[in-house]
C-alpha cells in the first residue's frame, strides 16, 4: 500500500472519530481496521507501525479485557507509550482499527507497546499479523458454540499456530488450568505460568479468585517486559474498572454494579463473587440478549449452576430483560428463583426505569451478557463504549 | 412411587446445556410430590442392577465421544438395546441421538458402527454442507401427537422449539417415523423437512434450549409416560407458554 492510500485511511478514520465524539456516537467500530485490511491484507506488518519495547497479545473465553486494560494502565503510569484496542474489538479488524487511530495525523506511529486482546477463534490469525513478544492464555471454557465450536477444537488451533511461530513468543499461561498443559508441552519457547494467588488482586479495587488470575497474568507480563516490582506494585491501587466488568454507574438515585456474565464461567465467577460478599442490600437484574456478538444460542443459561443461581437471588428482588427475557426467565423459575411477571421486560429501557422508580434497593447487580451489557451502559450513562 | 432417571455419561455428554433437561424433570416430577432418583451411568458403572423409568443422554464434544462410544458399544450397548426395544421410555439428544443409530460416516469417508437400536444413519459432508446452526421450530408428527398420554397432558399445541447445531445429516429409514416435520430450521438433514425419531417410547432428536425447557408438553409426557401414569396435576405454565410461543417468531 502507498504511503499516500495509508495516510488518507488514516486522516478519513480520524475525522470521522471526531465527528463520532463531537455527537456522541462512541468508538466501537472497526471499519477503518477494515478498509485497511481489504487494500493491503499485510497493514499489520507495515513498517510504518512500530512497538518499541513489544507487543502482548492477550485471549481466553474470559478476562481479556480486563487483563490488558490493568497491563496498559501499569506500562503507561512507568510513563511508557502504549497502544491498546480499549473498546474490546478483539477481531483482527478491530486491532486493525485501534491502531490506525493512534496513528499521529501525519508520520508513522511510534508507541513502546501494543497491548492488544484477541479473540479466541482469531488468535491465530492475529498470530501470523503481527509479531507477539508474549502471549497470554487466560483460560478456555464453552462460549458461544454457534461461533467457534466446541472448546477442543480452539485448543488445537491455537496450539499449531504458537508451534509455527519463529521466533516463538514468550507464552504467559494460567498454571492452574490443566488443559493448558497440552500446549506448554509441545510450546518450544519459553512459557511463564502464573496462578491465582490474591496479593496483587488485594491491591486493587478488584474482587473474586477469576480476577486474582486476571492480575496475576498482568504483572506476569509487565515483569516479562522489565518492570520492578517496586514500579508497578504501587499504581495497582489506582486501576480503575474495565466498562461492564465490575464498573459502578450510577443513574437515577440507583447505583447499577455490572458485571459482564456472557457465558457459564463468567456468569458463575459472578455469582461466586456475590455470594462470598457481605450480602448486603440490593436488587438483581438479569439481561440476556441473542444478537451475534452473544451467540444466537441461549442454552448456555442451563449450565449454570441452579443452586447458585437460586442462593444469589433469595430473598431478592429480581428483574429480567434482554431480547431473550423470557428464556432468562424461564431459567431462573425452573432454578427455583421466584420471578413476579411485574418485573420482566422485553425492553431493557422500560426495565431499567422501572427498577429506577420503583426498586427497593439503593444498589442494582446487573449481570448482563455482552450485548446487553453495551445496550445497558448506554441507557446508563447516556453514551456509548468509552 | 419413584421416578428413576438413567442419566447416561453426564460427565462426558454434557455439551449444550442439555443437562439442563434432567433438572427440568425433576423440577416438574417434584412439583407433583413425586420422589426422583437421578442414577449416574458413567464409563464404569455397572448396569446389572439398575432398572430405570427413563433414560437421558446428550450430545458431547468429539473427543468425549469416541471414549464414550467404545464405552457404549462394548458395555452399555447390549442393555441400551434391550430397554428400548422393550419400550422403555427415553430422550436422546444430538451426538447420543446419532450413536444410536446404524452408522455415522465422517466427511473423510470412515465409518463408525453405531448401536444401530434405531434405523437411521448419519453423514457428514465436510465443507460441502453448511452446518446446521439456528432456531427451530417444528410440528410434532400425528403419530406423536396422538399419543393418549400425550394428549391428555399437552396444553401447548403441537409444536417444539428448540437450536440445532450439528455437522452430521441424518437419515430416517423407511419405517422410522420422525419426531416431527420443521417449519423452521434444517431439522434431521435439511432435505426431507424431518426432525428426530420416534422409536417406540424413545426419542432422538438434534433440539437444544434445552429442548425440555419450553416444552413442558414433551417433558410432562416423558414423565407421565415413563411412570405409567395417564395424567399429572398441572403446573403454572404460563411463563413457559410464552417463551415456547417468542420462540415461534425467532428467526432461523
Amino acid at each position: 500500500m502507498t504511503t499516500l492510500v495509508e495516510n488518507l485511511i488514516v486522516i478519513i478514520s480520524k475525522l470521522i472519530k471526531f465527528i463520532s465524539n463531537t455527537f456522541n456516537l462512541g468508538s466501537g467500530y472497526t471499519w477503518p481496521g477494515h478498509v485497511a485490511l481489504l487494500v493491503n491484507p499485510n497493514f499489520l506488518k507495515s513498517r510504518r507501525i512500530r512497538f518499541k519495547k513489544g507487543v502482548v497479545l492477550v485471549s481466553g473465553t474470559n478476562g481479556k479485557t480486563t487483563t490488558t486494560k490493568l497491563i496498559t494502565h501499569l506500562l503507561e503510569k512507568s510513563g511508557y507509550t502504549v497502544s491498546h484496542n480499549k473498546s474490546g474489538a478483539n477481531l483482527l479488524n478491530g486491532i486493525a482499527s485501534s491502531i490506525i487511530l493512534d496513528f499521529p495525523a501525519f508520520g508513522d506511529l511510534n508507541r513502546d507497546f501494543g497491548v492488544f486482546e484477541v479473540d479466541e477463534g482469531a488468535l491465530p490469525l492475529v498470530l501470523s499479523n503481527l509479531k507477539a513478544s508474549a502471549v497470554v492464555l487466560l483460560n478456555l471454557s464453552r462460549d458461544q458454540l454457534d461461533r467457534y465450536g466446541e472448546v477442543d477444537i480452539i485448543s488445537e488451533k491455537w496450539t499449531k499456530s504458537l508451534l509455527s511461530l519463529n521466533p516463538a513468543p514468550t507464552l504467559i499461561v494460567d498454571g492452574d488450568k490443566d488443559y493448558f498443559n497440552s500446549i506448554s508441552q509441545a510450546f518450544k519457547g519459553d512459557t511463564i505460568a502464573f496462578g491465582d494467588s490474591v496479593d496483587y488482586l488485594s491491591r486493587t479495587k478488584l474482587h473474586g479468585l477469576f480476577n486474582a488470575s486476571n492480575v496475576n497474568a498482568a504483572v506476569s507480563v509487565v515483569r516479562f517486559f522489565g518492570l520492578k516490582e517496586g514500579d508497578f506494585v504501587s499504581n495497582l491501587d489506582s486501576f480503575e474498572f474495565a466498562y461492564g466488568r465490575g464498573e459502578v454507574i450510577k443513574h437515577g438515585g440507583k447505583e447499577f454494579r455490572v458485571l459482564l456474565a456472557k457465558n457459564p464461567a463468567s456468569f458463575e465467577h459472578n455469582l461466586d463473587l456475590l455470594l462470598s460478599e457481605e450480602a448486603s442490600e440490593y436488587n438483581l437484574f438479569f439481561a440476556l440478549n441473542d444478537k451475534i456478538p452473544d451467540g444466537r444460542d441461549v442454552s448456555w443459561i442451563y449450565d449454570i449452576s441452579a443452586e447458585k443461581l437460586r442462593e444469589a437471588c433469595a430473598s431478592k428482588v429480581v428483574y429480567v430483560s434482554g431480547t431473550r427475557y423470557l428464556d432468562m426467565a424461564v431459567r431462573l423459575s425452573y432454578a427455583g428463583v421466584n420471578i413476579s411477571k411485574e418485573n420482566i421486560f422485553e425492553n431493557l429501557q422500560h426495565a431499567v426505569k422501572e427498577i429506577t422508580l420503583h426498586g427497593v434497593s439503593e444498589k442494582v447487580i446487573c449481570l448482563p451478557n455482552y450485548s446487553s451489557m453495551l445496550e445497558l451502559r448506554k441507557i446508563l450513562t447516556g453514551k456509548k463504549i468509552l | 412411587m419413584k421416578f428413576k432417571i438413567g442419566y447416561f455419561y453426564p460427565e462426558q455428554l454434557n455439551l449444550y446445556g442439555d443437562n439442563g433437561n434432567v433438572e427440568i424433570l425433576i423440577y416438574r416430577a417434584k412439583k407433583r410430590g413425586i420422589d426422583v432418583e437421578v442414577a449416574l451411568v458413567d464409563l464404569g458403572t455397572n448396569l446389572e442392577e439398575n432398572r430405570f423409568n427413563l433414560v437421558f443422554m446428550g450430545g458431547g464434544p468429539d473427543s468425549s465421544q469416541k471414549e464414550v462410544y467404545e464405552d457404549l458399544l462394548k458395555d452399555k450397548g447390549p442393555y441400551l438395546k434391550d430397554y428400548i426395544n422393550s419400550g422403555g421410555f427415553g430422550l436422546y439428544i444430538c451426538g447420543a441421538y446419532q450413536l444410536l443409530g446404524k452408522y455415522y460416516k465422517s466427511a473423510d469417508g470412515s465409518i463408525l458402527e453405531g448401536l444401530g437400536v434405531f434405523d437411521l444413519y448419519t453423514e457428514h459432508f465436510g465443507n460441502k454442507k453448511p452446518r446446521c446452526i439456528g432456531n427451530v421450530v417444528c410440528e410434532l408428527s400425528d403419530e406423536f401427537r396422538h399419543k393418549e398420554v400425550f394428549n391428555s397432558l399437552n396444553k401447548i399445541g403441537s409444536t417444539l422449539v428448540g437450536f440445532e447445531n450439528h455437522g452430521g445429516r441424518t437419515y430416517l429409514g423407511e419405517k422410522m417415523l420422525p419426531l416431527g416435520k420443521v417449519i423452521r430450521g434444517y431439522g434431521n438433514n435439511s432435505e426431507d423437512g424431518y426432525e428426530g425419531v420416534l422409536y417406540k417410547n424413545s426419542i432422538g432428536t438434534y433440539l437444544h434450549g434445552p429442548v425440555l425447557s419450553k416444552n413442558p408438553h414433551l417433558a410432562d409426557y416423558l414423565i407421565a409416560g415413563s411412570l405409567g401414569l395417564d395424567r399429572l396435576e398441572s403446573l403454572d405454565d404460563s411463563l413457559i407458554l410464552s417463551a415456547h410461543i417468542a420462540s415461534k417468531k425467532l428467526r432461523q
